[in-house]
């Protein structure tokens, strides 16, 4: 079922070729101030959507589509960053779709489900 | 190929001319700039004249997914009669790698301009067709086209199959009284257009199906001559004046000089 | 976050929007609901629509939202093929609308949708009331183009399925494959470009060669088609070698494969240059265009299909509409319930901003259609998109098919994914819980 975590020990591995691990997950801090962190922010959720349409809603789904929310920020960047990079073996859409975001994107997006609360249905959710 | 390389330079500042036609057709027009005053083989063709934008209707996809085929019909609407018909039409694609897609040569046999085919669009652009009536005056017509590349519709090239230069024909079966009857044709071939190359890397030379000629009791209908910028399998959908009856024989011609024919009986009204 | 306009803070204030910028949005910080009530009607309960509703309460609950859907249950097109070809239940394909009306506080309608009033900003409902919008959002899918194949009228289906809206359609054509004696031939009659679903003929013909592989193992499938390629061509053909021999026979145009005529009462089809073919089930998936209230209410083109501003899926030729999914021209995006999917995220958010005035952010959509051609073996094709140069493109480098000569362990890896991304992506729509 959880082939990702599986997986993991060996991304971790590939990503610190990268020397992606210990780099910060959000939009350069030297960006142009608030309003260009507070864009790379709305172009983060943006693209997190995106991903519940396999991940499920804040990618909560747990199914053989591994569950991100509240999975280590450094794990997923990793990961993604690897699948960017075709060393992921036996990977099958994740390659073809991590390549459409950069490297930016992509650690923005580890960091964003990271934060997510892994519950199915949080409380704040519910309105 | 020297030419070729000439006519692509020469079509590049078309393209500029073509977004300011896009905006306001007449007054471009009116400035020299229209598609045909920049695209050399169109300007031979004219030799001098102006055309008029008129009574031609170019149906084309706004969109297209697959370049590689899309469906192209044009009607020019203007009698068909023995002192006064549509005796060529010619189609261009100024930004296809060369223009000349394909024309036709009618006779009074074809009842009316009109056909049908599949064309090769290698980008979004402007299509255009120029119309010469039997009395020697030019009316041209304009489409344009958006061409995107999706990687979910498959864009095929056909191969050479076993079916290779197998034609087909079919001949409306219940005329309307007074009506032209349309007949369709087609034939298989890969239509080459030498810009390709095979799986190892070599350049795959230019093989195409370059003319096709109808003739119902010995009498041209119609003939065509096919550019690269045919879609593979060459699909065509022309008309046969109301009146017309017997033996209707086709003709198509590659360009190594094979040929292959097909042959209808077109009923009587 | 401090330059933000004050009048874009109070109009977000008023929709209860999630702070802009917030990436903890989602994760527990408390969420209030605005007082004032900027009216959003959605028609559509589908893939686009439904979505759209439910992103619009997440992302600002204050909006009143009303959501206008016939159906009490919604059966996914997705899946239906499965269903067909055994591997799946019908019912595991219907989905409500309690966790928008219960979760969301969406105000969920059972109506049909008559006519709108651009002008008027106001929706008419077949049961003769009105809603009032300050902006309207259309996903109603597909509508069929009735007369453009000759014989295939509004009365046909009944006889030879389309089976391309999920329902009873489907039940009647998987009612006749039952039905049918070993030996029999199924036709499956596919249209020219742009359709529903891409692939979705060749995985119908696929499952249903599954089904009688194991039921009716003398049968034949003939799959006659308007086109010369289809969506992931290689990989189809190759399963179909692997999984059933030469059972599915596929008839390309320039083959002849292109249907002109169909006669649903004696089973048969006429191709182009003349040919007839009898079936012992037919299925004709015909001409289609954008849902008809599309057109009542004037944005859709000559095409028939709906042009957008791709940054925000705004109608191009109306005010304050926005049209999602199969309605919409929006290639290369194909029309798939993925994409309707993430372009209601796209217009949800270009919604809310344009109510406070401002510029909408960034659009991004991603697509992966999975087909399963047999019991563990899957194939995708999957992209990003974006915005360039005014039009929407595949972003370079990205996407692409599954490969060809893919062993089975990854094959069947697909189809795990395939079921996962079901579930995954009606859990995202209707709150569908995961089993
Ligand atoms: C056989 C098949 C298999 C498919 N498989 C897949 C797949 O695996 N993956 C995938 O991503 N996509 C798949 N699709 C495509 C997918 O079904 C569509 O792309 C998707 O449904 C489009 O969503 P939509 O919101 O545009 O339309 P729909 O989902 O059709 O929703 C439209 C809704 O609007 C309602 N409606 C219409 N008119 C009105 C009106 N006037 N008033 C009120 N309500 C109205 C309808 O009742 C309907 O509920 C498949 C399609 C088919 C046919």
């Amino acid at each position: 079922m959880r082939r990702i975590l599986l997986i993991g020990g060996a991304v971790i591995a590939v990503a610190s070729l990268f020397g992606t691990l210990g780099a910060g997950g959000s939009a350069p801090e030297d960006a142009t101030g608030d309003a260009e962190a507070e864009r790379f922010a709305e172009r983060i959720r943006g693209i997190a959507m995106s991903c519940a349409a396999c991940h499920g809603t804040e990618a909560r789904a747990e199914t053989a589509i591994p569950r991100l929310a509240g999975q280590p920020e450094a794990v997923v960047r990793a990961q993604l960053l690897a699948f960017k990079a075709d060393q992921m073996p036996g990977a099958t859409v994740m390659p073809r779709l991590a390549r459409g975001y950069t490297n930016e994107e992509l650690a923005g997006l580890a960091r964003y489900f990271s934060q997510l609360d892994p519950q199915f249905e949080p409380e704040a959710d519910t309105r | 190929m020297h030419r070729t390389i000439a006519r692509i330079r020469s079509v590049i500042p078309a393209l500029v001319a073509t977004a300011l036609i896009v905006a306001s057709p007449a007054s471009a027009e009116a400035q020299g700039n229209a598609p045909w005053d920049r695209v050399d083989p169109a300007q031979e063709l004219l030799d001098g004249a102006t055309p008029r934008a008129e009574s031609i209707q170019i149906d084309l996809p706004s969109v297209t997914q697959d370049g590689s085929s899309v469906p192209l019909s044009i009607e020019v609407d203007h009698p068909m009669r023995s002192d006064d018909y549509i005796e060529a039409l010619y189609v261009f694609a100024t930004r296809n790698p060369s223009p000349e897609v394909v024309e036709y040569h009618f006779t009074p046999l074809a009842g009316k301009a009109r056909i049908s085919t599949r064309v090769r669009l290698n980008e979004s652009q402007t299509v255009f067709a120029l119309a010469r009536t039997s009395r020697g005056a030019w009316l041209a017509g304009t489409r344009e086209i958006r061409v995107t590349v999706s990687g979910c519709i498959a864009q095929g090239n056909a191969e050479k199959g076993p079916d290779f230069m197998q034609t087909r024909v079919r001949a409306a079966s219940r005329a309307r009284p007074g009506e032209p009857l349309d007949v369709r044709t087609l034939i298989n071939h890969p239509m080459e257009t030498g810009l390709r190359e095979d799986s190892n890397g070599n350049a795959i030379p230019e093989r195409i199906v370059h003319s096709f000629r109808a003739e119902i009791n010995g009498e041209t209908v119609l003939t065509a001559r096919f550019h690269r910028a045919v879609s593979a399998n060459p699909y065509l959908l022309f008309y046969i004046a109301p009146g017309q009856s017997g033996p209707l024989h086709l003709t198509w011609e590659e360009d190594t000089g094979e040929t292959a024919t097909a042959t209808a009986e077109i009923p009587a009204a | 976050m401090t330059r933000m306009p004050m009048n874009r803070r109070q109009a977000l204030k008023r929709m209860g929007t999630v702070g802009a910028g917030s990436l903890l949005a989602g994760a527990g910080v408390p969420l209030f609901a605005g007082s004032r009530t900027d009216r959003v009607v959605v028609v559509g309960g589908g893939f686009g629509g439904a979505t759209a509703a439910k992103y619009l309460k997440r992302l600002a609950p204050g909006l009143n939202v009303t959501l206008v859907e016939p159906a009490k249950r919604y059966y996914t097109c997705p899946f239906t093929n499965l269903y067909l070809g055994g591997m799946r239940e019908f019912e595991s394909l219907g989905h409500d609308y309690r966790e928008l009306s219960d979760r969301y506080d969406v105000r969920v309608l059972h109506a049909f949708a008559q006519d709108v009033d651009v002008e008027g900003r106001r929706l008419q409902l077949e049961n003769g009331s009105t809603l009032r919008w300050d902006r309207l959002i259309l996903s109603p899918g597909i509508d069929f183009r009735w007369g453009d194949l000759e014989g295939y009228d509004k009365r046909a289906p009944e006889q030879a399925p389309h089976a391309w809206k999920a329902g009873p359609q489907t039940k009647l054509l998987r009612k006749q494959l039952v039905a049918m004696e070993d030996g029999g031939t199924f036709i499956l009659v596919a249209p020219d470009n742009p359709f529903r679903c891409p692939p979705g003929p060749y995985e119908r013909v696929s499952m249903i060669a599954n089904y009688f592989k194991k039921n009716k193992p003398r049968s034949k499938i003939l799959l006659l088609d308007a086109k010369d390629t289809f969506s992931k061509q290689g990989l189809f053909e190759e399963g179909w070698r692997t999984h059933y021999g030469d059972m599915i026979e596929w008839v390309g145009r320039s083959a002849d494969g292109r249907v002109v005529r169909v006669d649903p009462e004696l089973l048969e089809v006429e191709t182009e240059f003349g040919t007839v073919h009898k079936a012992s089930v037919l299925n004709v998936v015909p001409p289609q265009k954008a849902g008809a209230i599309a057109h009542r209410a004037g944005v859709a083109d000559d095409s028939g299909w709906v042009p957008i501003d791709p940054h925000t899926f705004r109608a191009r030729r109306a005010e304050g509409v926005y049209v999602l999914g199969d309605a919409t021209q929006a290639a290369p995006m194909p029309k798939s319930g993925f994409v309707a999917n993430t372009q209601a995220k796209v217009a949800a958010r270009a919604v809310i901003a344009d109510l406070a005035g401002e510029p909408a952010p960034e659009p991004s959509w991603a697509n992966t259609c999975y087909s399963v051609i047999a019991p563990e073996w899957g194939i995708t094709v999957a992209n990003v998109y974006e915005v360039h140069e005014g039009t929407l493109r595949e972003v370079p480098g990205s996407g692409g098919v599954s490969p060809l000569d893919a062993d089975a362990a990854f094959r069947s890896r697909e189809a795990a994914y395939a079921e996962a991304w079901y579930a995954a992506i009606t859990q995202d729509i209707w709150g569908t819980r995961p089993a």
